[in-house]
């Protein structure tokens, strides 16, 4: 029973919630509830502790019973005594999830999705759906028994859901999905048949073998740590002439197979995948989760290689999504990698689904000489030599490169490092200089992107370059960010007739802010702002509607040049 | 204001009220009150008989001595770290720079403001001054502008804020 009747409102007890002030158009949407038996699944394991507690007690007591150490109680009165107990404690449970389930509803209209919880401390939340910035279906290993599927919508607000639907039929699930992307994308859908949004095609780019997955955990820190102490643990062991330090080999132990565990458990079966909806991932062993990043979400990427991963040369891709947070838990650090083990040219692959427009003629050797080059090959500035004992070991890596769409920053010798940021996607910048960075004339560029595993930095490049990348790099952010894509990637865009994107003017007084660029401006940016339908903007001479991308139709996967061997992107070694 | 060797050529910084500094020579003279005190009370129950040749004698002087010297620097390099603040309004972004020794500047784009915070303290409001504060989509964008004037502030904040607007883009 997914669908409550659309009468919920008028429930007695439930506050009439016009004061929210929605639109007239939003009263026929009906308000539903998650599935019935989501409490039970949520809280089961609260319902597993107590029953364990209570049965132990009664199970103990029918032994401890021949001993009388259960008091003067007869043993029909104590057995019915703890019988009640558990009922009603059950019940008690059982009547506490029931209400907190009827109380909890949700609505997704055309432009909001809402969310009403709570009995005694009521909490309604509405969020846009043009803020989306990702979509996730998770299924943790109870819900896939009983084909149920948690979604959570997240906006910009840096960690916490905005909205978690927990739980609904899977195939719920997956069409509320396809309905708050198909809106969040501005695809006009017809409001008499809102089922008839269709789940956009997807194409799989990326599959990874479970082999590969079980090859990165074992070539991962987690090994090195064991051999280390492996080989601690037994030289203490002979030093100390007792076999009795082996037992603190235990503790470590066990930490490293929970290393190995979440690194299969969030890799396994990872497969990787694009839709006009945006990059899609999906992964787990137990627990299982569908990640969907709309077009132009992901605001810094980085390329990582940890020094065991050279010898197969595998890379990792993490991303800064806006809704996804300050990577802190491992799940977190999970939702926020887009590739957990890659060859180079799956990289570059995902990297081409980031970042469909390099930028630069040579995408393929750029970037690879960001992944592994070092010295100033492909348009890469170093740190200055004069400067090689700030960074004895890595100054030949620490780099920046500029493209017209990304800027690239090399780091990192043993962990090697390449993290691009697209210029569109920068929030601010600053740099630094300390004393000794004084005297050698060198300086450290930082920016600033919203929370997440990346943080983009320029090592110790010579002060004069990065001030002009300083100055550079708050033009190009500027100019492009009013070429940008609109935030809802459906949304048909005015195109000015001779497309000439490099040639455009580019206003810079604080008085011209009337879109003369090609491309309409983002309609929406701050929380204040309202969406302006683009058919609302005038469209001045020689300007062309671009008729709107469907979504049904799967757009040709982009690739870098020279593109990858035949076989496909995904030439997993299997 | 003084140029320095991080800035930008061809900008002119505006910067922080005077007042700032008393608000900062304040907090500082009483920060450092407070120190000293914490950090002579060894030297007091030495003095005192309390303690009786357990802490060494050079330590008990040293510690207090340490922390004068460190308040004395501190209190030395004030002014230079208050005349370091400035800030400036471009077209497009707005500049913030700060540090003697560690020297910071950031670019903030108009467009990508969240929202921008005025915050006044006690002493502050004494001094009509204010700290203006932008804040992005990332929690790290840390420009901060302590020491306007209010009206300044105040007037900073609303020229920010209609920038903001019509400049604003997306995350």
């Amino acid at each position: 029973m997914t669908t409550a009747p659309g009468t919920g409102g008028e429930h007695p007890g439930v506050a009439p919630h016009a004061a929210v002030g929605e639109k007239d158009a939003d009263a026929g949407v009906p308000w539903q509830r998650v599935h019935f038996i989501s409490p039970l699944v949520r809280g089961w394991i609260a319902l597993v502790a107590i029953l364990y507690f209570v049965g132990r007690d009664w199970f103990e007591g029918l032994f401890d019973a021949g001993s009388g150490a259960r008091g003067p109680l007869p043993e029909g009165v104590g057995l019915l005594l703890a019988g009640g107990v558990l009922l009603g404690v059950v019940l008690l449970i059982a009547a506490g999830f029931f209400v907190a389930w009827y109380f909890t509803r949700y609505q997704v209209t055309a432009e909001h999705v809402r969310v009403h919880s709570g009995v005694i401390f009521r909490q309604q939340r509405q969020a846009r759906l043009d803020r989306v910035q990702a979509i996730d279906i998770v299924q943790p290993l109870l819900a896939r028994i009983f084909g149920l599927a948690e979604l959570k919508f997240e906006v910009a607000d840096a960690g916490e859901s905005a909205v978690r639907l927990a739980f609904l039929k899977l195939d719920d699930a997956r069409r509320l999905r396809a309905t708050i992307l198909a809106r969040a994308a501005g695809v006009e859908t017809d409001p008499e048949h809102p089922e008839d949004i269709v789940e956009a095609p997807e194409r799989e780019v990326v599959a990874l073998s479970p082999g590969r997955v079980i090859g990165a955990a074992v070539l991962s820190g987690a090994t090195v740590v064991l051999l280390v102490a492996a080989v601690a643990v037994f030289v203490l062991g002979v030093v100390l002439g007792t076999a009795i330090v082996a037992t603190s080999f235990i503790p470590i132990l066990i930490g490293v197979g929970g290393a190995y565990w979440s690194a299969l458990g969030t890799g396994y079966n990872f497969r990787a995948a694009t839709s006009p909806d945006g990059i899609r991932m999906r992964y787990g062993l137990l627990d299982t989760r569908a990640q969907t990043v709309p077009p132009g979400r992901v605001q810094a990427l980085s390329i990582v290689q940890s020094p065991l991963w050279r010898l197969k040369g595998w890379y990792r891709v993490s991303v800064n999504v806006a809704g996804y947070g300050a990577a802190a838990s491992g799940e977190d650090q999970a939702r926020a990698t887009l590739l957990p083990v890659g060859t180079r040219e799956e990289v570059l692959q995902i990297l081409a689904l980031v970042l469909p427009d390099p930028g630069t003629e040579r995408p393929v050797e750029l970037f690879s000489a960001g992944m592994t080059g070092r010295d100033d090959g492909e348009g890469f500035v170093t740190t200055p030599r004069r400067a090689r004992w700030l960074a004895p070991l890595a100054w030949r890596r620490n780099g920046f490169a500029v493209t017209s769409t990304a800027l690239l920053m090399r780091s990192g010798v043993l962990w090697r490092q390449l993290v691009v940021v697209p210029h569109e996607r920068t929030q601010s910048l600053s740099i630094e200089q300390g004393p000794l960075d004084r005297r050698f004339r060198v300086s450290t560029l930082q920016f600033q992107t919203t929370p997440g595993p990346v943080s983009p930095r320029v090592h110790q490049t010579d002060s004069d370059v990065a001030w002009d990348l300083f100055h550079g790099q708050a033009a190009r952010a500027a100019e492009a960010r009013r070429r940008g894509a609109p935030e809802q990637w459906m949304k048909p865009i005015l195109v000015r007739e001779p497309a000439a994107p490099g040639t455009a003017p580019v206003p810079a007084g604080p008085t011209d802010v009337t879109p003369t660029t090609d491309v309409t401006p983002t309609t929406d940016a701050l929380p204040t702002r309202d969406v302006t339908p683009t058919t609302d903007v005038t469209p001045t001479t020689g300007e062309q509607p671009v008729p709107p991308g469907t979504r049904e139709v799967m757009p040709e996967v982009p690739s870098y040049v020279p593109a990858p061997p035949a076989g496909g992107p995904a030439d997993d070694p299997r | 204001m003084r140029s320095e060797p991080i800035d930008p050529s061809g900008l002119e910084w505006s910067r922080v009220s005077p007042r700032y500094l008393r608000v900062r020579i304040l907090g500082w003279l009483l920060g450092s009150l407070v120190w000293l005190v914490i950090a002579s009370v060894p030297l007091v129950l030495r003095l005192t008989g309390v303690w009786d040749s357990f802490p060494p004698g050079w330590v008990v002087w040293a510690l207090p001595a340490l922390v004068l010297v460190g308040a004395v620097w501190r209190g030395l390099l004030l002014p230079r770290q208050v005349a370091a603040i400035g800030y400036a309004e471009r077209d497009d972004d707005l500049l913030v720079r700060q540090g003697v020794f560690f020297q910071r500047t950031m670019v903030v784009p108009y467009g990508r403001m969240q929202y921008v915070d005025i915050a006044v303290g006690p002493l502050q409001r004494a001094f009509g001054i204010c700290t203006l504060k932008l804040h992005t989509a990332s929690p790290a964008t840390n420009a901060l502008i302590p020491g306007l004037p209010t009206e300044e502030g105040t007037r900073l904040r609303e020229q920010l804020s209609a920038r903001g607007e019509s400049r604003l883009a997306g995350l």
